[in-house]
């Protein structure tokens, strides 16, 4: 099979240049088997991945054009010669890696945990059936970064909105019944910026690995921000 | 309104203006188009109409408050530099107040109280 691989190193590089590499290797396969191949012969080439069942998230790629999990992604599925890019829109460190630094610092800024603001109860917090079900589609994000890498709001505004993966995670709190920062986390999120740079493109629900929504998110912390404001 | 508080508060004037603007324009589709061509005594007699005529200053108004939204989103998305912006969002605003004086001075002109 054939492959085009952005190769980039900083160090003995002076730009990013596409490398053509020709494996033999069953269409059966995923992607992240072809890298893992291609790196045993030229050791040189540097990819994230770990699990190998896009559970970890580490591996996202830019496979022809679309951001994909290298695990997840069959060579099968693939039209030659299969363009293999780090995700769209991030500082490249070298290779296929790229810097998430961006991507993290908004994750921290929704504040991803439980905030309560009554004392701790005796026993462990409850929740209905009902309650918990509303955080289905959302606790599923294993952060991997496809979908604000593929976000066009994102890449234009990297530093400021905080992309469609940190903004699911802040509806997934938000939902939480056992959450009680609501106002906090609605004040934060307003502004023309931080939330409102969505404009449900939605290439976020397109390429997310784990088939997660987070238009519809987006559009829930919406729908309670007017209905906190009337 | 500070600029901050432009997230929802725009979204929300956004959304509605744009309810307000699809009803005019199908109103104006449904009982002028089928009309056309009229001569100016035929459009004054329509637009002098007090309901007719409010109607039509507060589209206008709903088109700037819409369209300022609008434009202001596709600004902070593609234009960077602030001395730029700034003239852009200055620029569009003035634009904006001279259309919406423009059509007061017209439904005005022509309202028969």
């Amino acid at each position: 099979m054939k492959f085009r691989i952005h190769r980039f190193n900083p160090e003995t590089d002076a730009k990013p240049y596409m490398q053509d590499v020709e494996l033999d290797i069953e269409p059966s396969k995923m992607v992240r088997d072809a890298l893992i191949r291609i790196k045993a012969k030229d050791e040189t080439l540097a990819f994230r991945h770990s699990c190998g069942e896009g559970v970890c998230g580490s591996d996202a790629i830019n496979v022809n054009g679309t951001n994909a999990l290298g695990c997840l992604t069959r060579l099968s599925s693939l039209q030659e010669p299969i363009e293999i890019r780090p995700v769209p829109g991030m500082p490249i460190i070298r290779d296929l890696i790229v810097d998430m630094e961006q991507f993290y610092h908004h994750y921290r800024a929704v504040k991803p945990y439980l905030i309560r603001h009554d004392p701790e109860p005796e026993v462990e917090y409850r929740q209905t059936p009902q309650q918990r079900d509303k955080l289905d589609g959302l606790y599923e994000c294993i952060l991997c970064g496809c979908c604000s890498t593929s976000c066009p709001s994102f890449w234009w505004n990297p530093d400021k909105f905080r992309g469609p993966a940190a903004l699911l995670q802040a509806w997934r709190f938000l939902a939480d019944s056992r959450d009680q920062a609501t106002d906090e986390r609605l004040r934060e999120l307003d502004g023309p910026y931080r939330l409102f740079r969505c404009h449900t493109i939605m290439n976020c629900v397109t390429v997310c690995p784990k088939g997660l929504n987070p238009t519809k998110a987006i559009n829930e912390i919406k729908k309670l921000m007017l209905k906190e404001m009337i | 309104m500070s600029w901050r508080a432009h997230g929802m508060r725009a979204w929300v004037l956004q959304r509605f203006s744009a309810a307000y603007i699809a009803v005019y324009v199908l109103v104006i589709l449904v009982y002028l188009v089928p009309n056309l061509p009229m001569n100016f005594l035929q459009w004054r007699e329509i637009f002098a109409a007090p309901v007719m005529n409010i109607a039509t200053l507060l589209f206008q108004i709903a088109l700037l408050a819409h369209a300022w939204v609008g434009i202001r989103d596709i600004i902070i998305d593609y234009v960077h530099p602030v001395p730029l912006r700034l003239v852009l969002m200055t620029g569009m605003s003035l634009l904006q107040i001279i259309l919406t004086v423009w059509v007061s001075m017209l439904m005005f002109s022509v309202v028969r109280l």
